[in-house]
């Protein structure tokens, strides 16, 4: 349709009007009208193409080359002494074996689903009862609410950073309250330990997450109309029916698309791990993008690393047909100025 | 009237309970600021001060010496992220929204694709295309690879934001005779101009906060922004965390910012990017 509608003389009306108008002779004069409006439609696509150009040659440089060239990369032979060069010797599918037999590998994979899962339920549990909690008229919420989005804005590597002192074995906070409090009486190795270093992890990641979801949520709940809220309170619902009946199934596309978005996020984390475990210890932090940039970066196998980071884009794009999807009312979208 | 109690008695228990959240929220970064006075005795003595003990800027001047060269690099990559989002965003933005062209839908399904490719698959080859570019260890290259966390999310937000003007506007100028490259400098820029300054913050911010780029792209150069400045302090075995504690502070000081300067675009940006992107 959008095509069609821009074609010059398709139902233009001016080419009509000079043809009734002028009669039998008009033949030419209508060809030159034609042409004029032939080159501003022409203009118009030409400044369209130039509007975009910068932003196609840098996707071309910055996404799809390095992309392609993860894939070419994953099936090489590579060592430190190929990297000044462009292409290595064919490895066959050598690389991906290598992962698929790699224990550090395997456990990072396995480390990626259960960070990503649990990170999502924290998240979006804790998230969606400080949106709750946000939509009720309390004193001081619109100073809540525009405090609660700090862990969204810093640094990520800062985060890491900060959770590193905190969770310290010795001087550091958490522990120092769990003794303050009564809990612990020994102050909790939590980084050393292999076993917490995960949940470690898991709780700054959650910690950092919060505030996506939260304010997510948050809009989506106050598009919810009044009256529907009225009528589930006239019909007699409770709190926990309205909330579960009535409103969940209002905002779900919001929710689907957070989820959606949280996930997208947290297969991606790297700055925080790095910062507060180094992946460690003896790789019990080690998920598919730390463990992926030791191999390339630290060992130099920079094969071996593109094939992890093949894993990990496939793993990433399971959702883009239902991004795409989700999205479908903004891709379709078009309001032509250029008509 | 037990019924307005009620509430009323809600109401305080959910502030109560939002204050609950802010120091949750909240504490992390506190820390940092108490940290940050602490003596290096302090610090290692076992035990952590809820307030600070014996405060010190002995850290401070520590930093400002090590640390001032990485700050002012971080700005140069973050304001250099920031303008060329613009320079691509915008125009690309515009012409997704207001022109009618053949590339349109797979243009946005790939910024929408570009937005899921995690940053470690690009650092990867980047770092060698960058070699045989050379690109590696400079400027340039940084921010063009920083740009990867921007530049979809703006063209995004951006589009969504030229939907909302009336084609009218451009209608207007182009028969008073404005060239196309008029009517978007001239008059459409100027009206975009919230969303514009949303999409910079972020790059900014973007630009400020990377650490993935930094740590693959510039090895062992001259070049060394904040977030690099850190991980190196933390690198050694004996942590020097008063040193720590004050370059975090100094990292965290434009996110403090655009949170007071720029607050309501920043809110607006999050929402609009993720749920219209």
């Amino acid at each position: 349709m959008s095509y069609a509608d821009m074609k010059p003389g398709a139902g233009a009306p001016a080419h009509t009007i000079s043809a009734t108008r002028q009669g039998s002779t008009s033949h030419k004069t209508g060809g030159t009208q034609k042409t004029g409006h032939l080159t501003a439609w022409r203009r118009r696509q030409l400044a369209g193409w130039l509007f975009l150009a910068p932003a196609i040659a840098y996707i071309l440089f910055a996404f799809a080359l390095p992309i392609v060239y993860n894939v070419m990369l994953s099936f090489e032979l590579t060592s430190p002494a190929t990297i000044g060069h462009f292409t290595a010797p064919f490895a066959g599918l050598a690389n991906y074996r290598f992962i698929l037999n790699d224990p550090t590998s395997t456990t990072a994979i396995i480390h990626t689903f259960e960070f990503t899962a649990g990170s999502l339920a924290g998240q979006f549990i804790i998230g969606f009862a400080l949106a709750l909690l946000f939509t009720v008229r309390f004193p001081g919420r619109t100073v809540g609410r525009s405090l609660v989005i700090i862990p969204w804005l810093l640094p990520l590597i800062v985060t890491g950073v900060i959770f590193k002192f905190l969770f310290q074995l010795e001087g550091g906070a958490v522990n120092q309250l769990l003794i303050d409090i009564g809990i612990a009486h020994h102050p909790i190795d939590w980084l050393d330990n292999p076993h917490l270093a995960l949940w470690t992890i898991l709780i700054a990641n959650i910690w950092l997450g919060v505030p996506f979801f939260t304010l997510l949520l948050y809009s989506a709940l106050q598009d919810v109309p009044v009256e529907v809220k009225e009528a589930a309170l006239m019909d007699g619902a409770g709190p926990w029916q309205r909330l579960r009946l009535v409103i969940v199934p209002i905002i779900m596309p919001v929710i689907e698309i957070t989820f959606l978005l949280g996930f997208v996020f947290t297969v991606k984390v790297f700055d925080l791990v790095i910062g507060l475990t180094g992946g460690g210890p003896a790789n019990a932090t080690q998920l598919i993008t730390t463990w992926s940039y030791n191999l390339s970066f630290q060992q130099f196998s920079f094969g071996e690393g593109a094939a992890l980071n093949n894993i990990l884009l496939v793993l990433a794009l399971i959702c883009a047909p239902l991004y795409l999807l989700l999205s479908r009312d903004s891709l379709r979208r078009s309001s032509g100025a250029a008509r | 009237m037990t019924r307005l109690d009620s509430s009323r008695s809600l109401r305080w228990l959910c502030t109560l309970a939002a204050a609950l959240a802010l120091v949750v929220v909240l504490f992390p970064v506190y820390a940092v600021i108490v940290g940050s006075f602490e003596s290096t005795q302090t610090l290692f003595s076992g035990t952590f001060y809820w307030l600070p003990h014996a405060a010190t800027l002995a850290n401070y001047s520590t930093v400002i010496q090590a640390q001032s060269g990485h700050v002012l690099t971080s700005l140069i990559v973050a304001l250099g992220t920031a303008a060329l989002a613009l320079i691509v965003a915008v125009p690309a933005a515009y012409a997704l929204s207001k022109y009618r062209l053949r590339v349109t839908v797979v243009l946005v399904s790939s910024l929408l694709i570009c937005q899921i490719v995690p940053s470690i698959v690009l650092a990867t080859s980047l770092f060698i295309v960058f070699h045989w570019t050379h690109l590696v260890n400079s400027y340039p290259g940084l921010i063009i690879a920083d740009g990867t966390y921007a530049i979809p999310f703006a063209i995004l937000v951006l589009r969504a934001f030229f939907f909302s003007l009336p084609n009218e506007v451009m209608q207007a100028a182009r028969v008073d005779g404005a060239s196309e490259w008029q009517t978007f400098y001239r008059i459409v820029v100027p009206l975009a101009r919230s969303a514009v300054i949303t999409v910079a913050v972020f790059a900014f911010l973007n630009g400020w906060g990377d650490f993935i780029f930094a740590l693959t792209i510039l090895s062992g150069s001259g070049i060394e922004p904040i977030t690099l400045g850190i991980y190196t302090y933390l690198g050694n075995y004996s942590t020097d965390w008063g040193a720590v504690m004050a370059s975090a502070a100094f990292a965290m000081v434009p996110a403090g910012v655009m949170l007071v300067l720029a607050q309501r675009y920043i809110a607006s940006g999050l929402t609009a990017g993720s749920v219209v992107g």
